[in-house]
């Protein structure tokens, strides 16, 4: 379970700036990463908050997916006494997906690249969407 | 040494977590993420993966406890844990806004399961709504599922004796229902 509490009074997934901001992310890490097929910004508890790629109904269910995964990162991490979980990885035969949570903020990244990237790269444009988005969203509230 | 994974399913707040967590005998397993979703249930974290405990029933016969999410968005975590389920807790809260409904969808999603081993339904939170009675639920089941056995419990998701008392329900019905399976593929 995540300790830390976002600053936005609305939730991320309502919140019409906190959208714009995670459009605004998502477009700057499609620009630098060519490889990057799909991703996501979602609430802990999987509301999906903005998208680049997908159809609707598949935003929602990745959403909702990377969240269940999230958590049960977080629960093997706490059951094994090895701190937070910092990054989850699924590799598959034709790319991989990376997510991540937004430092201090109970919302994630979740990324789709196709196996041409590697891991990385991949992992560094991650974290800088991530940090990205932590920083605009603490602007907003400060 | 037998084993038994039983289900607890039910919508949002109607205390599946707490259930496992009085019922079982290790630290359990949660995956609890910050609640966004206020208008559904004013709690502050919701499970969006699993809840998982254990208990030991009898000499060693050892039951696997899962919690699955009550929000339909994590619905494919209801396809993977009803997988390897023998069994259903289904917990109704009775304070939700329509809870007879409640009850119906979980039945339509979760009554696989009674042919696979047993369901009970536990109604919780009476105590802050005394409405509808178990007899209304008792009514929609037969209605929904006729000719099936399912006995409904008013329950304090908190009290592990009352959890205790419905989960031995639903390993008697279990356990008959595998004799009876047994029988007749002997008779067969």
């Amino acid at each position: 379970m995540t300790e830390q509490v976002s600053a936005q009074q609305v939730s991320a997934h309502k919140d019409p700036v906190v959208i714009a901001f995670a459009n605004e992310v998502l477009d700057g890490f499609s620009d630098v990463c060519k490889s990057l097929r799909y991703a996501t910004f979602l609430t802990d508890d999987g509301f999906e908050v903005a998208s680049i790629a997908g159809d609707e109904k598949q935003n929602r269910r990745v959403a909702s997916m990377a969240s269940s995964m999230q958590a049960l990162g977080d629960a093997v991490a706490r059951d094994l006494r090895i701190g937070g979980a910092e990054y989850i990885i699924i590799a598959a035969e034709t790319g991989y997906v990376i997510q991540m949570r937004v430092p201090e903020h109970a919302m994630v990244l979740a990324a789709h690249f196709d196996a041409a990237e590697t891991v990385g790269k991949a992992l560094s444009v991650a974290r800088l969407a991530a940090s990205n988005m932590r920083t605009m969203v603490q602007e907003k509230a400060a | 040494m037998a084993e038994h994974v039983i289900l607890f399913a039910g919508p949002m707040g109607a205390g599946k977590t707490t259930a496992i967590e009085s019922l079982s005998e290790i630290e359990t397993i949660r995956t609890e993420a910050t609640n966004t979703d206020r208008e559904t249930a004013d709690k502050d974290t919701t499970t969006v993966a699993l809840d998982y405990g254990e208990i030991t029933v009898g000499d060693d016969d050892k039951v696997r406890l899962y919690g699955v999410p009550g929000q339909r968005r994590f619905n494919f975590m209801w396809t993977i844990l009803k997988e390897r389920a023998v069994g259903l807790v289904l917990l109704v809260n009775n304070d939700a806004a329509d809870p007879i409904r409640e009850l119906d969808e979980f039945l339509e999603e979760f009554g696989e399961l009674h042919e696979k081993g047993g369901i009970v339904v536990c109604v919780t939170r009476s105590d802050v709504a005394p409405t509808p009675y178990l007899d209304k639920y008792a009514e929609r089941i037969r209605e929904v599922m006729p000719g099936r056995m399912i006995p409904v419990f008013t329950a304090d998701a908190r009290n592990g004796d009352q959890m205790r008392t419905a989960l031995m329900s639903l390993i008697a019905n279990i356990e008959i229902t595998a004799m009876i399976a047994d029988n007749q593929e002997r008779a067969a």
